[in-house]
């Protein structure tokens, strides 16, 4: 619905009237003035007439409005941090509302099943309530007007009158000792008789394996591994060792079977 | 002056905060109502006009307060400056917490139908609101209100001084406008 250029030299409304002055008008921005085509003035009232659905905000383009904004702000040549909030909020539910339209028909289907007259008094609940704490802010403006400049007291106490609470009776000089007695004693030595000590290395199982296999040439694992699970895996690893090296081949002719270790070549001098 | 108004004047003389009635009377082993009395006649002697300072109940107990006729010279002296001016907005999200504390962003912005994430923030370094703990509630959300800066900055004594939410409500005659645009909004869709 384009607007009448007559109802835009209107001064700027307030929209829900409560009665009570200097809350809620937007003000850091009321010098912006729009040349769009719908509307000629300032963006103050554009929004309200919008928000009283007497401009359609389908002809109003929100994109040609920031682009103005935006000139207006690079010809300024200053950035006043407060007015471009305000802009961005009020630009921000403009496109809100516009976004919300495109899903009207969802929404109707919605509320369909919703009573009208249920809907209506929901409706006025939620804004009477808004209204409420919109009042209440217009209220507690004035009271900080009058209260936010005063000066209380706030020096800080000084170090030598502060309160020390102190254990009742005199502490004698033992009981700090007894205290810190423990803190100086000496730990217990950790048991770690749990941690088995390797009796083999690598380079001794190295060189055991090579005597063996320069003696006999061949032998399995089950011959020559030790008991002992850790150091069977150490013979394991000395094996492996020999094979990668080309000093033995390994066989095994069924899984978990024992392993035939025999000689392919003079063992390495440099090893061991 | 009664020699228990002097005792309380040295209390609130070297108090950096407000103090409260039963924490004075503690501090003079009297009784609360024997400094209730005295503290009277301190605020008496005290009065609005009568010296620089003033005594004033605010954020749960009595403080010195530089008189407000004086409080320009101090600024000049200490080069305080007064906090600058609340947006509307601000104010807004600040009444909501105010009245509904411990409350969530999510319960403030359904009061005000948009997103106070701003707001909160911008409150929240101003020291007018704080975070107090989280909601036993799915996600846990923050919950905010409001401390003894907001007390002080807005004069109160706590936040039962607050005037009543409902001297605020809409007169029946806004109401019945609002009702009346809701109608004539639901005719013509309706059309």
């Amino acid at each position: 619905m384009p607007v009448e250029t007559s109802a835009v030299a209107a001064p700027p409304v307030e929209l829900a009237p409560t009665g009570r002055p200097g809350i809620g008008a937007p003000q850091a921005h009321r010098s912006f003035e729009l040349d769009l085509d719908v509307f000629d003035g300032p963006f103050d009232l554009l929004v309200t007439l919008i928000l009283r659905d007497e401009i359609d905000i389908w002809e109003v383009r929100v994109s040609r409005i920031i682009a103005e904004y935006v000139v207006k702000l690079a010809d300024s040549g200053e950035f006043d941090l407060d007015a471009t909030s305000q802009f961005v909020v009020l630009v921000a539910a403009l496109l809100e509302m516009k976004s919300r339209l495109l899903l009207e028909e969802e929404v109707e289907e919605e509320l369909e099943d919703l009573d009208p007259e249920e809907a209506a008094r929901q409706l006025l609940e939620r804004l009477a309530r808004y209204s409420q704490f919109r009042n209440v802010a217009g209220a507690l403006g004035t009271s900080w007007g009058e209260h936010s400049g005063r000066l209380y007291r706030n020096a800080a106490v000084p170090a030598g009158l502060l309160r020390r609470r102190t254990p009742d009776g005199a502490l004698p000089a033992l009981a700090l000792a007894d205290a810190l007695a423990p803190l100086l004693r000496e730990p217990p030595v950790p048991d770690t008789s749990h941690l088995a000590d390797l009796a083999v290395s690598l380079v001794k199982e190295l060189r055991r394996l090579r005597l063996i296999l320069d003696d006999a040439g061949e032998f399995t694992f089950a011959a020559v591994a030790p008991p002992d699970r850790l150091e069977r895996a150490v013979t394991f690893f000395a094996l492996l060792e020999l094979h990668s090296s080309g000093e033995a081949r390994l066989r095994q002719t069924n899984h978990f079977g024992d392993i035939v270790v025999s000689r392919v070549a003079a063992p390495a001098l440099v090893a061991g | 002056m009664l020699p228990l108004a002097r005792r309380l004047e040295a209390l609130l003389f070297i108090s950096a905060r407000p103090i409260a009635t039963d924490r004075l009377a503690e501090a003079c082993g009297c009784r609360e109502d024997e400094a209730a009395e005295a503290l009277g006649a301190l605020r008496a002697e005290f009065a609005a006009g009568a010296h620089g300072i003033e005594v004033r109940e605010v954020a749960g107990g009595f403080t010195f307060a530089v008189a407000d006729d004086c409080a320009e010279d101090v600024r000049r002296l200490t080069g305080a400056e007064k906090p600058d001016e609340l947006t509307p907005a601000l104010l807004e999200t600040l009444a909501v917490v105010a009245y509904l504390e411990p409350v969530t962003r999510a319960e403030i912005a359904e009061v005000r139908g948009v997103s106070s994430e701003w707001a909160l923030g911008a409150l929240e370094e101003r020291g007018l609101v704080e975070q107090q703990g989280r909601a036993d509630t799915p996600g846990a959300p923050i919950l905010y209100g409001t401390g003894e800066r907001f007390l002080k900055l807005f004069g109160l004594v706590s936040r039962e001084h607050l005037p009543p939410l409902e001297e605020f409500s809409l007169s029946a005659a806004e109401v019945d406008e609002i009702r009346s645009r809701l109608h004539a909004n639901a005719e013509r869709r309706g059309q």
